[in-house]
């Protein structure tokens, strides 16, 4: 037994272990949601079927105005397609985003607690919502109509879909973060989570000024959409650089914010419902 | 008939006062309204403004605005009429439900009817007020009761689709794959993201001959034009599917009784 | 008390080790609505709860210890701060040698939990894959899993049950797969909570014989903490109860039951019926059958020796059967919590039924 015991006192933390653990959080969520093959393929379906809708209606408004403002069909079909994307990529391997405030106020994040390892990604990767797989598929089809077909561009597309994704999941960690705080936080995660998702499938070149501003900042929708997309039609350097300062920026926010709501959860003085 | 609607009168009256219990969930409501409103604000000033033109078919930016102002704000609204029927059917209260002296449909539709309206008022306020602050003052308010009854119309028009969908879970184990089609089509052909109006012509002749139109598009048109020719052709079109849907849910209701009487809920 | 520190319990070390321990919370109680949530953050209405007052003990490496109180006792905070989840108030303890709450993660990957109404096994998959899992929580390496796994799976008997979705298995099966689970990165301490909840009799027992061959097997220290006083009663040597934050009790069981309630009742049935009805001093005769040929008796057997009710019996007519029960340990820490006056601190009353014998020693 002192083998055993002793056995994995040298491993500690490291990014390859919490790679490891990640791989097999996902490879559990994904065998947990195969176990029910019709839900599984009615909720990809159903997705895209959706996703397929919304795309139909930008296609009749194109009929009739083959330009808005300087975008053409296929400009908003990338635009939709990075969104989707991006948010079927942040849905699928880290789920519990959509529920992040509900579990910090049910008690659930304890269960996390006695386990070794950093409790966000553990918490987020823990579930896996399957119907973002129709949303990654409307994506690549987005991506496939709207044109572009070079192998630089996929991978541009590649790398926008990580940035955005990794916007979307910090502001949202952000917002809930304030459960912490606040105590249940249902509405705000709501609000915010149609707020970014809307405006980022618009170009952001329909607003100007203060509103332009409050999309690249307070609600990152301008970045993790236009900003993103525009990146992927064209290689720039400033585009990069603005991805990936967002993407930083917000991790670190997100970060340090639920490290806070963390120590206070640790001191018991979260908020109660009344009885 | 005055005993009946004393009775469902009351039910009404008893839900309305329920729905401002949960001002959260109204709140949440409007914030999505004024998010959706305010997006749509910018496409369609775009739209307007590399047309170039002052109006398309016959709606100007401002009566598109208050359009989708209505248009959100009944979607927004809409209770959960299949939702609660198809659970009642399926876990068995439906049953109990029978030996009320009321009917159980009707039933569902007053307190619909009630929430409906509680959440429609607080929605159109929010999104009122903001879109008068963008675009300028509503239509005139000598239409609004035209626009009222529409969309009682409409709404009583979405009731019987949905309890369709409910009632079909004596024979289907989830609706919610019927409940989606329908919240697609009415999306899609009821003229929710833009008026059909705007819709090229052989699209929009197939969305003005189903009934999904009659639900959210009729009434939004007819609040931002209220001319009594319009609103007499729109409400005599509601009511004629009205009709049609009354006597299908009457029958379909007729013979789900009969489902249970023989097997027993 | 003389019985916190570890005297008598040979010269292992300390592996818990609390002294001191507070925890107060600072409850803000907030109503419903909009109006109540704006409330509770800009004017929040704080109560204070003292959820831990002062609590020490320590547990022995190896020990099988029992930690039992009524709900709102203080347990699961006591708990929470075992393992690090919460920061105290107040007072010191050291698990494993490392501070909980300021080690949490490095404590971590020496304790196991299994709690029996929250469930670690993923429900729609086999339990070895949840086992996978756990080898990649605690950056074990595929091979060592493996061995573990196939030890653990030969210990429990569970090899059969591995390759089958956990949802299939019976509640009893599903909690030994638990366990051994908790077991994998070979902890040496694991926290049991409600084990045996929902169990029927039959496989109460085999969890518990799970769990005693788990403490003696792994050498894993094992916390218990149960409703169920048979539990407690089965598998513990020590226990410590808590009552509104404080240790009210903390002493061998066996001590426990013998200083306590030292109540005995005994079922007695003649062949024939007493030629006049039993009466002895200091017995109380509970119920006599009216055709004479049953008996049921209780007495203090610190003041009625058995011996001498035995003899007494046995000399009032042919014994034909007899059954004499302790009380149980539900009866026994029921008058624990009654003798613990309202804040905890254990009062008079107490002393009288043998609490304050301890300090003679056992």
């Amino acid at each position: 037994m002192a083998g055993a015991r002793r056995a994995h006192d040298t491993a500690r933390g490291g990014l390859l272990a919490e790679a490891r653990f990640l791989a097999s959080l996902w490879r559990a969520g994904l065998q947990t949601a195969m176990a029910f093959r019709v839900a599984f393929v009615t909720q990809i379906v159903g997705m895209a079927l959706n996703n397929a809708m919304y795309l139909a209606f930008w296609v009749v408004l194109f009929q009739r105005f083959p330009t808005i403002g300087t975008w053409g069909l296929r400009d908003v079909m990338l635009l939709f397609g990075v969104v989707a994307a991006a948010f079927g990529i942040a849905v699928v391997l880290f789920g519990n985003i959509l529920v992040l405030s509900d579990v910090i106020t049910g008690g659930a994040l304890d269960a996390w607690l006695t386990l070794p390892r950093p409790v966000l990604p553990s918490v987020l990767a823990s579930r896996m919502t399957v119907s973002g797989i129709g949303d990654v598929a409307t994506g690549l089809v987005c991506f496939v109509l709207a044109g572009q077909r070079s192998p630089e561009a996929a991978l541009r597309f590649v790398v926008a879909v990580v940035a955005s994704a990794t916007i979307f999941l910090a502001f949202m960690v952000i917002v809930q973060s304030l459960a912490f705080w606040i105590g249940s936080a249902v509405l705000l995660r709501q609000t915010a989570f149609n707020a970014v998702l809307t405006f980022a499938t618009y170009p952001l070149t329909l607003f100007d000024g203060t509103a332009k501003f409050f999309l690249l900042t307070i609600v990152p929708a301008g970045v993790m959409g236009t900003v993103s997309t525009d990146f992927v039609r064209r290689f720039t350097w400033p585009g990069l650089g603005q991805l990936l300062v967002a993407a930083v920026v917000l991790c670190a926010i997100a970060a340090a914010l639920f490290r806070a709501g963390l120590r206070r959860y640790a001191s018991g003085s979260i908020v109660l419902a009344a009885d | 008939m005055t005993a009946a609607t004393r009775k469902y009168g009351s039910i009404f009256t008893a839900q309305l006062a329920n729905g401002l219990t949960y001002p959260l969930d109204l709140l949440g409501r409007a914030l999505s309204i004024v998010v959706f409103l305010w997006v749509f604000l910018h496409l369609w000033r775009s739209v307007y403004a590399t047309d170039g033109s002052q109006a398309i078919a016959g709606l100007t930016l401002a009566d598109t605005l208050w359009y989708l102002m209505l248009a959100e704000t009944i979607v927004l609204s809409k209770p959960r009429i299949s939702a609660d029927i198809a659970r009642s059917v399926r876990d068995g209260s439906v049953a109990y439900q029978l030996a009320r002296p009321y009917n159980f449909v009707l039933y569902h539709f007053s307190v619909g009817l009630a929430d409906a309206i509680v959440r429609a008022a607080m929605t159109a306020l929010v999104g009122g007020a903001l879109v008068w602050a963008l675009v300028g003052p509503p239509p005139p308010a000598s239409g609004w009761p035209l626009a009222a009854i529409a969309v009682l119309l409409g709404w009583l028009l979405d009731f019987s689709m949905s309890a369709l969908i409910g009632l079909s879970a004596f024979v289907t184990e989830d609706t919610s794959a019927f409940d989606w089609i329908y919240s697609k089509a009415v999306l899609v052909l009821g003229g929710v993201l833009l008026p059909l109006d705007f819709l090229p012509e052989g699209l929009g002749s197939v969305a003005r001959a189903l009934p999904f139109a009659y639900t959210v598009w009729a009434p939004a048109r007819v609040f931002v034009s209220p001319d009594p020719a319009r609103f007499l052709a729109l409400a005599g079109a509601q009511l004629a599917w009205l009709a049609v849907l009354a006597l299908l849910l009457a029958a379909a209701w007729r013979w789900a009784i009969r489902r249970v009487a023989i097997n027993g809920g | 008390m003389s019985s916190n520190r570890l005297a008598d319990s040979g010269a292992r070390d300390a592996i818990i080790d609390v002294r001191g321990l507070a925890k107060t919370f600072q409850v803000v109680r907030k109503r419903a609505g909009v109006s109540g949530s704006l409330r509770a953050v800009l004017r929040p209405e704080r109560t204070t709860v003292d959820a831990v007052r002062d609590l020490s003990f320590a547990m022995a490496d190896g020990e099988l210890l029992g930690f039992i109180g009524p709900n709102g006792a203080g347990k699961s905070t006591t708990i929470k701060m075992l393992t690090g989840i919460l920061h105290p108030t107040a007072g010191e303890a050291t698990v494993l040698g490392l501070v909980p709450w300021r080690e949490r993660r490095q404590l971590a990957y020496h304790i196991g939990t299994v709690f029996g109404q929250r469930p670690q096994l993923w429900f729609h998959l086999p339990a070895i894959d949840t086992l996978r899992l756990f080898g990649r929580i605690y950056e074990m390496d595929d091979a060592l899993v493996r061995r573990r796994i196939g030890l653990l799976a030969e210990a429990f008997e569970i090899g059969h049950l591995l390759e089958t979705p956990v949802s299939k298995l019976s509640l009893g099966q599903r909690m030994r797969c638990e366990i051994a689970a908790s077991l994998l990165h070979a902890p040496r301490l694991i926290l049991l909570d409600e084990p045996s909840i929902g169990l029927d009799v039959v496989a109460k027992q085999r969890i518990r014989d799970t769990i005693r061959d788990m403490n003696a097997r792994e050498d894993v220290a094992v916390l218990l903490t149960s409703h169920d006083a048979g539990d407690i009663e089965a598998l513990c040597k020590r226990v410590i109860i808590v009552n509104h934050g404080r240790i009210i009790y903390q002493d061998r069981v066996s001590a426990l039951k013998r200083t306590h309630l030292t109540c005995k009742v005994v079922g007695v049935l003649f062949a024939e019926r007493l030629a006049e009805p039993f009466a002895m001093p200091g017995v109380d005769v509970l119920k006599a059958g009216r055709d004479g040929y049953g008996l049921k008796l209780a007495f203090d057997s610190r003041t009625t020796p058995v011996e001498r009710v035995l003899a007494q019996l046995v000399a009032a007519g042919t014994v034909v059967d007899i059954t004499i029960t302790d009380p149980s340990l539900e009866e026994v820490i029921r008058a624990i919590y009654e003798a613990a006056e309202p804040d905890g601190a254990p009062g008079e009353a107490a002393a009288s039924t043998g609490l304050g014998a301890l300090d003679a020693g056992p």
